[in-house]
């Protein structure tokens, strides 16, 4: 018997809310969806997403709406808070209940942490978040998902690095916590002072997952099948001459590739700064860009399960 | 000191020495214009010391239990009607606190957005330490 996955009427808030068969569901429906081709046009038309996002976000907000022009539906909405109702003291509340009577789906981005799942109690449509303050992020750890399945075909038996800010970078979290799902081997590689928080560290621990803590890659580079960079950010060091100094140890170039497996997969969530050199972009290793598109696949896949379209 | 027996009313039993104040707190303004007898810190076989509160002509409500779970889990609280204890409760902690426990983390939507009523997971740790997690921002304080 085939297993019925209704996400109708869904909101996606968490991760953690969605079962391991349901995600692997939505991977192949974001297959299945790029398989229709041109046909894909007709599985939104004639419905709304709104695009709410209270802070700047040039990936996340494109790849939404790219995501839903592709389904052949339309978009509206807000880029920054300064031009909303919110600057004059407009509630989340008022705000959710107003644009659910224009729109069929709400994609947001509000920098409070647990807005999205506020916003979700005042909407009767499908509320998806598209980050809430530093807390989660759900569309970019399924993207990140889908990535690994269509670039290595499988998670299973994979040895995962990443490497960078892997303190206050919300999308390791979410991702890490997934992935402690599968059969997966993680290493982490950060800078003293910015590894992964205990919390996470506990969650992997109870779940039995296979993982270790150190501050160089040398032992391991070899080793890994992914590795999944994050961007060291200025604003977390105390000296300039510290940040140079964890900032050009941490940078992933052509010569520290030749150390890795030939056909090591290098991943980024993007912006980046200068911890990928561009002359990896060149090369068949460089998956961050495709990981962006398939970002936006994704986020086609969510849109039409939780409008029940698919 | 002499704790007065009362007729109609309640009586709140085995607090933590030294507590029985910060419970006082806890009672919205008309429940303090009644009688109320407190003594701190008297003699107990079971605690040592413990603190007493009695409040005459007063209903307990739901909201306060929890608040009073919430400072003092070990507490009993009796109803006494025409001088009888007509029903003894042990406050006991849910799994789930709605808008009762505000959250801290200043990032939070609950803080900001204030019509939303707080939402905590609480657990009482084996140290004693009560671990309470907002639902919404899920971070975790200890008190």
């Amino acid at each position: 018997m085939t297993e019925s996955f209704d996400f109708k009427g869904r909101h996606i808030i968490d991760t953690e809310d969605l079962s391991t068969a349901e995600i692997l569901h939505l991977v192949k429906t974001a297959d299945d969806i790029q398989a229709m081709g041109d046909k894909a046009l007709e599985i939104a038309k004639g419905k709304i997403l709104a695009t709410l996002f209270w802070e700047p976000s040039t990936r996340t907000r494109l790849s939404f709406e790219a995501a839903m022009f592709k389904l052949g539906g339309n978009v509206l909405g807000f880029s920054e808070a300064s031009t909303t109702s919110s600057a004059k003291g407009e509630t989340l509340a008022d705000t959710i209940k107003t644009v659910a009577l224009y729109a069929d789906i709400i994609a947001m981005r509000n920098p409070l942490e647990g807005s999205a799942m506020a916003a979700a109690r005042y909407s009767d449509r499908p509320i998806i978040n598209g980050g809430d303050g530093a807390h989660l992020h759900p569309t970019q750890t399924l993207g990140d998902i889908y990535t690994l399945y269509k670039e290595r075909g499988t998670l299973d038996g994979l040895k995962i690095g990443f490497l960078g800010d892997l303190l206050f970078g919300r999308t390791i979290h979410t991702l890490v916590r997934l992935l402690s799902r599968f059969d997966v081997e993680m290493h982490f590689f950060s800078p003293e002072g910015l590894n992964i928080p205990e919390y996470v560290r506990s969650s992997l621990q109870a779940k039995g997952a296979v993982f270790s803590e150190s501050e160089d890659m040398n032992g391991q580079l070899a080793e890994l099948d992914v590795l999944y960079v994050t961007r060291i950010q200025k604003e977390r060091f105390f000296s300039e001459e510290e940040y140079l100094r964890k900032k050009n140890s941490y940078r992933v170039d052509r010569e520290l590739l030749e150390k890795a497996k030939s056909d090591i997969l290098i991943l980024h969530p993007l912006p980046r700064n200068e911890e990928i050199s561009q002359d990896v972009d060149d090369l068949p290793n460089a998956g961050y860009f495709r990981q962006a598109a398939y970002g936006m696949e994704m986020r086609m896949a969510l849109i039409s399960k939780c409008l029940g379209l698919m | 000191m002499r704790i007065e027996r009362i007729n109609n009313g309640i009586v709140i039993d085995h607090i933590a020495a030294g507590k029985g104040i910060e419970i006082l707190k806890l009672f919205p303004t008309e429940i303090l214009r009644t009688k109320i007898d407190y003594a701190s810190y008297i003699d107990s076989p079971r605690m040592g010391m413990k603190d007493i509160i009695k409040i005459e002509n007063v209903d307990v409500n739901h909201e306060w239990l929890m608040k009073v779970a919430l400072l003092a889990p070990d507490l009993t609280i009796s109803v006494i009607r025409d001088a009888k204890v007509v029903e003894k409760i042990n406050p006991t902690l849910p799994e789930l606190i709605e808008g009762i426990i505000k959250c801290r983390n200043p990032k939070c939507v609950t803080v900001r957005e204030t019509y939303l009523p707080s939402l905590f997971r609480v657990a009482r740790m084996e140290n004693g330490k009560l671990k309470q997690q907002c639902q919404f921002c899920e971070h975790i304080f200890y008190s």
